[in-house]
């Protein structure tokens, strides 16, 4: 049947990618399964409870073990060392399964779902074991939600030529934003935030920005093909990204930015919490709120930079939920060629917010992020920064300029297509075509650096 | 309180709350017709309408209405018991 081979090759892409946790992976979506069905069979409200917590127990229990163990321990450890006290905590040789942060979402989602009423169990291992660990998907989401994948899997999928011809496009431009432009970004951003206090403030601007650039190009390109991937085999994947730097204001970059996790963090943590502190007012929402981009920040991994980076983001929202603005919906128009200057300036102050919080994201510590400010900060700033000290050649960064500029242009005349490379309405076939054959070349020139995918780590 | 009567009060508080005079609700409306109904927005409707009816939803509850009309529902039950 289909789904065996789909299990089967995702259980080989897996074990490929990492075999020793093939057997973990395994293992939680057979107890999802049992407790999935347990959860809806029992009448009783608190065993029903108490299974929802065995399933939420071995999901958060398990990332707190594999990702945050050595963390606690090391952060623990710390703590104590600047009072004084030496424990004797050592912290253990933890490996990090592949895409747990994802494939443990998955589960969660299921359980709470099911507890809700609001899906019935699978009744078919082979449909749930494949939803858990959907190959496309597994290493770096986006993160399905079991009434949206569940459905699919259980439809028999048959070839269409427009949804596979849909699905390469989409694969051929996350290709390009991946190989052309986040990975030349690397080839310097790595060396400015190895290097950074030997480089002049303007130089570390540069870094930020093309950074940032480079975290969507990387992430958003990953996506692209996850999401191409899937079409070409029949499913419809839930989207991650909406041209996020379009975007005028914080609310509405997370609503663009890696949406599968917004949207699972909303329903999950943030709603039952606005909920419980919903007597306090505008004091409740902003508590809520930055909880709940802490708990995003922590998703991504075990170090105090993050925990900022969510917590900071958090921070963001206050003026929108005090001003009360936030109901107002500031929507570019649909069709404009152009921005309007305000909109405009909205846009670039969004960019800013998120790229100084990016700097963080991307330092080892939060003293190493605030001595990159330092330096950035300072009279340096008005340094013309030599090319040379990027380490490579002078023309490629002009390059990469030339390339970032095409997509963020792209970006925007396709911003109400599903992503950039939409361009089934284009008539000549020649001029699409022309566009295929460009971006093909371009990744051709560019796919001798092998640098990872970003959120494969997380 | 009828039906229709709660359905208009709850429309007012809706274009009050989400300051949006075209609001026009009915059973079947959810967050996905309305642009300024989010998640943010959701619960400072939700404390609106206990506000307004004098009524308290359970978590449960809040976390349970698909549409207007579950909403609705709820409220007219809890002012039949209460």
């Amino acid at each position: 049947m289909q789904n065996l081979l789909l299990l089967l090759a995702g259980y080989i892409f897996y074990a490929w990618a990492d075999f020793r946790f093939l057997s973990y992976l395994v293992g939680i979506s057979l107890l999802n399964f049992y407790l999935g069905m347990y959860i809806e069979k029992t009448t009783n409200a608190t065993a029903k409870k108490w299974l929802l917590y065995a399933g939420l127990l071995q999901g958060i229990g398990g990332l707190m073990y594999f990702k945050y163990f050595n963390f606690f321990i090391s952060s623990f450890k710390s703590a104590f060392q600047s009072l004084g006290i030496n424990l004797n905590v050592h912290t253990l040789n933890i490996i990090i399964p592949l895409g747990i942060s994802f494939f443990t979402f998955r589960t969660i989602s299921y359980v709470i779902e099911i507890y809700k009423e609001k899906i019935t169990a699978s009744r078919d291992w082979v449909v749930f074991f494949t939803y858990v660990s959907f190959f496309p998907c597994i290493l770096s989401g986006p993160i399905d939600r079991p009434q949206k994948l569940i459905p699919q899997l259980e439809k028999e999928r048959v070839f269409n030529n427009s949804q596979a011809t849909d699905g390469l496009r989409q694969i051929l431009w996350g290709l390009f934003k991946k190989i052309v432009i986040a990975d030349n970004c690397a080839s310097f951003t790595n060396n400015v935030f190895d290097n950074f206090h030997t480089i002049p403030a303007s130089a570390l601007l540069i870094g930020a920005f093309f950074y940032t650039i480079q975290l969507y190009a990387d992430f958003s390109g990953y996506t692209d093909m996850a999401i191409g991937i899937a079409r070409l085999i029949g499913f419809n994947i839930t989207r991650n990204f909406n041209y996020p730097f379009y975007s005028q204001n914080i609310a509405e970059y997370w609503r663009k930015w890696h949406m599968s996790l917004t949207s699972w963090l909303t329903d999950y943590v943030f709603t039952p919490l606005s909920i419980a502190l919903r007597d306090y007012g505008k004091a409740g929402i902003i508590i809520a709120i930055i909880i709940n981009f802490t708990i995003c920040g922590i998703w991504h991994g075990a170090n105090w930079t993050y925990v900022l980076f969510g917590f900071l983001h958090g921070c963001y929202f206050i003026p929108i939920i005090l001003r009360g603005t936030l109901n107002k919906k500031k929507r570019i128009v649909k069709g404009q060629l152009l921005p309007s200057p305000v909109e405009f300036v909205n846009m670039v102050a969004t960019f800013l917010l998120v790229m100084f919080t990016l700097v963080i994201f991307r330092s080892e510590s939060i003293g190493q992020a605030f001595q990159y400010f330092g330096s950035m900060f300072s009279m340096s700033i008005f340094t013309v920064p030599s090319l040379s000290i990027f380490d490579i050649h002078g023309s490629k960064v002009i390059i990469i300029a030339f390339f970032i500029f095409l997509m963020l242009i792209a970006e925007w005349l396709q911003r109400e297509k599903e992503y950039g490379l939409q361009i089934s309405n284009v008539k000549r076939s020649f001029l699409r075509w022309g566009i295929y054959y460009g971006l093909i070349v371009l990744i051709l020139v560019f796919i001798d650096k092998q640098e990872t995918f970003i959120y494969l780590q997380f | 309180m009828a039906n229709t009567e709660i359905l208009k009060k709850v429309n007012d508080i809706f274009i009050d709350i989400l300051d949006n005079e075209e609001i026009n609700l009915n059973d079947n409306t959810t967050a996905d017709d309305i642009e300024e109904w989010d998640s943010l927005s959701h619960i400072q409707l939700v404390v609106a309408i206990e506000k307004y009816f004098k009524i308290r939803f359970t978590s449960k509850e809040i976390q349970s209405w698909g549409n207007v009309g579950d909403m609705l529902a709820t409220i007219e039950a809890k002012l039949k018991s209460a």
